[in-house]
Formats: structure tokens, sequence, C-alpha cells
């Protein structure tokens, strides 16, 4: 598998990765927590509520984003380094790494079974990414040889 | 490690003529001037294995491609605004997280509940971390979020990036930050942000 050049080198991308979480957390959790105080407000204070439910929520919905993305990148890394290697596997050990990390304060069991959710979910997307690449991928044509050849007579 | 420390893209571009043609094209007159220089159809150059000896040469992908705004060369290299917004934004919340996560962990070593086991003192640690840390982070992060966006809106309009912009870009982000909570708060917050963006050029400028 050819290295990606769309992303930046290992350690700084983690820094990227920490930014481009986070504002898809707060962009996002303005739309998400913006309808959601809108349609939860009586009338004559849609407005005012739609304000303050993005004011206390999307920030935090960024910082979840945010803590997950960047841990998730900064285990990827880890990995890639220890494994010296670039597949699919890097980021389920990464995602198992990541669930576990966040939900380690919540005891053992919380612990594993966050862990393994998380790595399944990513073992998921990897391989629904990997089958959308091959339904993407270009169908390789094999070259045309023309159909009956004669044979030399003379 | 150009990609590090943001190395200058310029020194490649500007080599001059005469290294490249091999001859200054401004002194040739007719053919036969220059088709008589010596060292010209070099065989030892011509040849299909020359230069091997000076290592090789990389093809400069499109993707990688920096930012072609004039002025925006800045500590990391950027290819465009999504590269600025992605590093700045982050890297301003994880400092976030890191001085809100010092203060919450100094703040929780003064509250420790006298005579509590061990795993009380952690958890009283660590609830104060995490409610120090990702307060100040957030909020961080969503100005320098705002002060991207409006940072990368005004350079493309404008077509360049200077200190005006970023000072702009500051003092709009914290007015936009504050702008339900009163005038003046709004007023005192505008104030902070646009000296910090101006402080952030002269640091820039510093580090460069």
């Amino acid at each position: 598998m050819s290295a990606d050049h769309t992303r930046d080198p290992c350690p700084i991308v983690v820094l990227s990765d920490f930014g481009g979480a986070f504002s898809m957390g707060v962009i996002g959790g303005c739309v998400w927590h913006g309808i959601k105080g809108f349609r939860n407000s009586p009338y004559g204070e849609r407005g005012y509520g739609t304000i303050s439910a993005i004011k206390s929520r999307a920030p935090v919905v960024g910082g979840n984003f945010g803590v997950w993305g960047g841990l998730f990148s900064t285990f990827d890394c880890s990995v890639k380094a220890i494994r010296k290697r670039e597949d699919a596997w890097n980021a389920v050990i990464a995602g198992f790494f990541t669930g576990g990390a966040l939900a380690i304060r919540g005891g053992w069991r919380h612990t594993r079974n966050s862990a393994i959710t998380c790595a399944c979910l990513l073992g998921v997307f990897e391989g629904v990414g990997m089958m959308m690449q091959r339904m993407t991928a270009q169908p390789t044509m094999a070259p045309a040889y023309p159909e009956d050849v004669k044979p030399l007579s003379a | 490690m150009n990609w590090l420390l943001g190395g200058s893209p310029q020194t490649q571009e500007h080599q001059g003529e005469s290294s490249t043609l091999g001859f200054d094209a401004k002194e040739v007159s007719n053919i036969s001037s220059f088709l008589g220089q010596p060292g010209l159809f070099d065989s030892q150059k011509l040849h299909p294995l020359a230069g091997l000896d000076r290592g090789i040469e990389y093809l400069d992908l499109e993707e990688e491609q920096l930012n072609t705004v004039e002025g925006a060369q800045g500590l990391i290299p950027s290819r465009n605004w999504t590269d600025d917004l992605c590093y700045g934004t982050g890297a301003v919340y994880l400092l976030g997280l890191g001085v809100g996560g010092a203060y919450g962990f100094q703040e929780g070593l003064q509250n420790l509940p006298a005579n509590s086991s061990s795993r009380l003192k952690l958890n009283t640690v660590l609830n104060h971390i995490t409610k120090r840390g990702p307060f100040l982070g957030n909020s961080a992060g969503v100005l320098a979020l705002t002060y991207n966006l409006i940072d990368s809106s005004l350079d493309a309009v404008r077509g360049k990036h200077d200190d005006l912009n970023s000072v702009a870009a500051g003092a709009l982000a914290g007015a936009l930050f504050r702008s339900s909570a009163g005038v003046r708060p709004m007023g005192y917050s505008t104030v902070i942000m646009a000296a910090a963006a101006g402080a952030w050029c002269g640091i820039k400028r510093v580090l460069q």
C-alpha cells in the first residue's frame, strides 16, 4: 500500500487531526443543538433558545470530537511507529486503545467493553472504506488481442 | 525537516536562467556564436545516465503545493485554508486544554480531602483537571476556529495575508464570542482578542 500523500507526516498530523475533529464537532454541534434548541423552546423564545443551546452545547460537542480524533491520531501514529507498516489493522488497534483510554475512569469492565466496541466500529469503517475503494476503482482492462490469428502457413 | 520548520521554498525558484540553460540567453547574438561555445555539447552531460551522482530529484505533486497567497508562509507550511484552520485550532485547543488541566491539577492538589484514601485523592485531582481543562480548551478552541475562519475569508477577499487581517479577524472573533453578553464584555473581549492576534503576529515574525 502506497503512502497517503494527502495527509501530513506522522508526529505533526496529530495537531491537524485535533483541530480538524474539533472544528467538525463545533460546526456540527452548532447545527444539531441549534435545531434542538429551536424545537425545544416555547414560542416567542425560540431565537434565544437556539443561541443559548448553541453557546452551551456546541463547544462541548467540539471538545468531545476533538479529543476523540486527537487521541485516535496519536494512537494511530504510535501503532504505525511500532508495527512499521500501514494497513487497516492500524486503525482497528488505534480504535481499541482510544475507546479504552476514553472510558478508563469508568472501571475495568466499562473500559474493556468500550475498547472492543470502538475497535469493532473502526473495523467496520475500514471495511466499508475498502469496499468503496474497490467499487469506485477503475476496472482493469484486459489487453485486446486479435481474435483469430492465422498460423503461418508458408 | 522542511515540513516541520517551514523551509524557504522561494530559494529553489530563483536559480537564474544561466544555471538551467548552460549559457546566458542575453549574450547570444547568432546561432554560430552559441553553437560554438565550448562544453555545450558535452557528451558527459548529454548521456542518458548523466547526473546520477547528484542524487534523486523528486516530483512536486499537485496536492503538496504550498499556499500561494501573498505573505501566507507561516511557521508550518500550509497548503490551503483548511490546513491553517486545522493546525491553528488544534494547537490553540491543545494549549487551552493543557493550561486548564495544569490549573485544575494544582487546584485539585490544594483541595485534597483530609484523611482520605489514595483512590479518593486521585479522583479529586482528576475531577478538578477534567473540570478546568476541557472548559478552557473548548473556549480557546472555539475562539481559534472563529479567528481562523474569518482570517482565511479576509485573506481570500483581499488576496494577501498581513497583520491587519489578523488583528481585524481577532477583533471580529472576540466580538462574536461575547456578542450575547452585552456591550461592555463584548468590547473587552474584542480588545483582548485583537491584542492577542497582534501579539501572535509579532511572535511569528520573531520565530520566522
